[in-house]
């Protein structure tokens, strides 16, 4: 019974794994630029419900989502459009990779000079600890209601991609982005709003993350492991592969504790590690 | 009145290799110019100067008395060029349908109803309505090929550039395409490659001739097609070599 609860567990940590995974899965699909700074703009927009819930003590911290996912949403904008969008058509796959990497430390740099090296975390008070006894397991609300929240991201993200007008663009551009621009698409914006989207998306699971477990300015590469790590397994660029990684790492987390308390993401590392020898495609493998 | 495009001394070089030397010619509306030449002479280059995948080196291009030398390719197809490759581009993990609608939305600027109207009317004309749901890459040639056609006519383009598109395909292809071709030709001016010179005589109103880079011959189709310049160069025959 108690690994029964262990899996569930892992499952619905997996909801919040995916939630990582998929803003840089779907930059990659669209750009194929793999954005390493997406650890630290979650960790960004932790600090951001932090310090609103600090100013507003009153309002609950998960309705700061709200307007740190707007806020996200225009830095992922402009972020794309004032850098990234130098290095997304350079020949050389380097190039994105090592200004992302860039940007990133010099993120992580600026986090520690306005917020300090502290530990912080989110409290959200009774509801962290709130669980549901379902036939003598016990399963945390948070858990829940996260994984419920990814699998109605990823729905909605499906749909958006789909149906819109906006998702069509997006597709033809993730297809052909040189042959895009004949038919009067302009590939840069197209990336732009791709970019805040998926920060948008970071900065979700970097809230709900922040609620589950601490985090410092320094957290950035160990979610940045993770999100890709959900990305690599689900098969690049396939957001329903993200999601089922990112339940595969969770689960693979939590058994590994279970064994050995000690280990931490070690389990859960080492899963990525064998799916990688034996099925580098990931479990899903297609495109946008 | 002005011409639709006028091209002065276009030119291109790419090292040692010369696609455009200083090329100049003008187009009036609705007529259909077209571009023969050996493999090599700059043909393709010169459709992607105009659009724009390409930046030239000297020389201006204007578009309905507007400079677009300098534009980028998606404010040129805004301003209406449609080019048709020839080998097929399409946005293969989208349907037959939202490639042309993305032409029509984003190239001709159409929205919701008036842009799906619009679509399914350029899918109809190019014989593509049977398999608007497919996805663009499983498409087999002719039907590529006529979707390179559907979403150069969907951006609703003044001018339309069309590359080698009846190459590879059988007798019977050829001509259900130049059909298609012929039908829309009283709206849109054209520049249209092709190594097929019957197809290229029942359309063109004039043929250019290129050869590394440079124009050798502009004319009526008829007397180009027959003059010893386009048989020794062209068909790679010599001028008193039998036919």
């Amino acid at each position: 019974m108690i690994w029964v609860e262990t899996l569930i567990n892992g499952a619905l940590l997996g909801g919040l794994y995916g939630l990582l995974g998929i803003g840089l899965a779907l930059v990659f699909g669209v750009m194929r630029v793999v954005n390493i700074a997406h650890g630290e703009f979650m960790v960004l927009s932790a600090f951001c419900a932090v310090l609103l819930s600090n100013l507003f003590p009153q309002v609950s911290p998960l309705l700061m989502l709200i307007p740190v996912i707007a806020l996200s949403f225009a830095v992922g904008w402009l972020y794309q459009a004032a850098i990234v969008n130098r290095v997304v058509t350079s020949p050389d796959p380097l190039s994105p990779l090592l200004l992302t990497f860039g940007v990133s430390v010099i993120l992580r740099n600026v986090m520690v000079e306005m917020f300090g090296a502290d530990v912080r975390s989110l409290q959200v008070g009774e509801l962290s600890r709130a669980s549901l006894e379902v036939g003598g397991l016990n399963i945390g609300i948070m858990p829940l209601l996260t994984l419920v929240l990814a699998a109605l991201l990823f729905m909605a993200l499906q749909l958006v991609l789909r149906h819109t007008e906006f998702g069509r663009i997006v597709r033809a551009t993730a297809d052909r982005r040189d042959i895009v621009r004949l038919s009067g698409v302009k590939p840069d914006r197209v990336y732009n709003y791709v970019m805040g989207l998926s920060l948008a998306l970071g900065a979700i699971g970097g809230v709900l993350l922040a609620v589950r477990s601490s985090f410092t300015p320094f957290s950035g590469a160990e979610r940045l492991l993770i999100a890709f790590e959900v990305v690599v397994l689900g098969g690049l660029g396939s957001f329903w592969g993200a999601l089922l990684g990112g339940i595969a790492l969770g689960m693979a987390q939590l058994i590994g504790l279970k064994i050995d308390p000690n280990a931490g993401l070690l389990y859960a590392h080492l899963l990525f590690f064998i799916m990688l020898l034996i099925r580098p495609s990931g479990l899903v493998s297609s495109r946008v | 009145m002005a011409p639709l495009l006028r091209v002065s001394g276009l030119c291109k070089r790419f090292g040692e290799i010369v696609v455009a030397d200083n090329v100049s010619f003008a187009l009036a509306r609705g007529e259909c110019l077209g571009v023969i030449g050996p493999n090599g002479a700059g043909k393709s280059s010169l459709l992607n100067l105009i659009v724009g995948l390409l930046t030239a080196d000297g020389g201006s291009i204007m578009l309905d008395d507007k400079e677009i030398t300098g534009l980028p390719p998606h404010q040129r197809a805004r301003m209406g060029l449609g080019r048709a490759f020839q080998i097929p581009q399409p946005f293969p993990h989208l349907s037959v349908y939202e490639n042309a609608l993305v032409a029509a939305s984003y190239g001709a600027g159409l929205y919701g109803e008036a842009a799906s109207d619009w679509t399914m009317q350029v899918l109809q004309r190019t014989g593509l309505d049977g398999k608007a749901d497919k996805l663009a890459g499983a498409l087999p040639l002719i039907d590529r090929k006529r979707l390179e056609f559907a979403k150069a006519l969907a951006s609703k383009p003044k001018l339309i550039l069309l590359d080698e598109i009846a190459a590879g395909l059988t007798e019977p292809e050829v001509e259900r395409l130049v059909a298609v071709i012929k039908s829309v030709k009283a709206d849109h001016a054209m520049i249209w490659i092709e190594h097929i010179p019957h197809a290229l005589r029942a359309v063109s109103d004039r043929i250019l001739v290129l050869d590394f880079g440079r124009k050798v011959l502009e004319g009526p189709p008829a007397e180009v097609m027959d003059s010893a310049v386009v048989r020794e160069i062209y068909m790679g025959l010599k001028a008193d070599g039998v036919a």
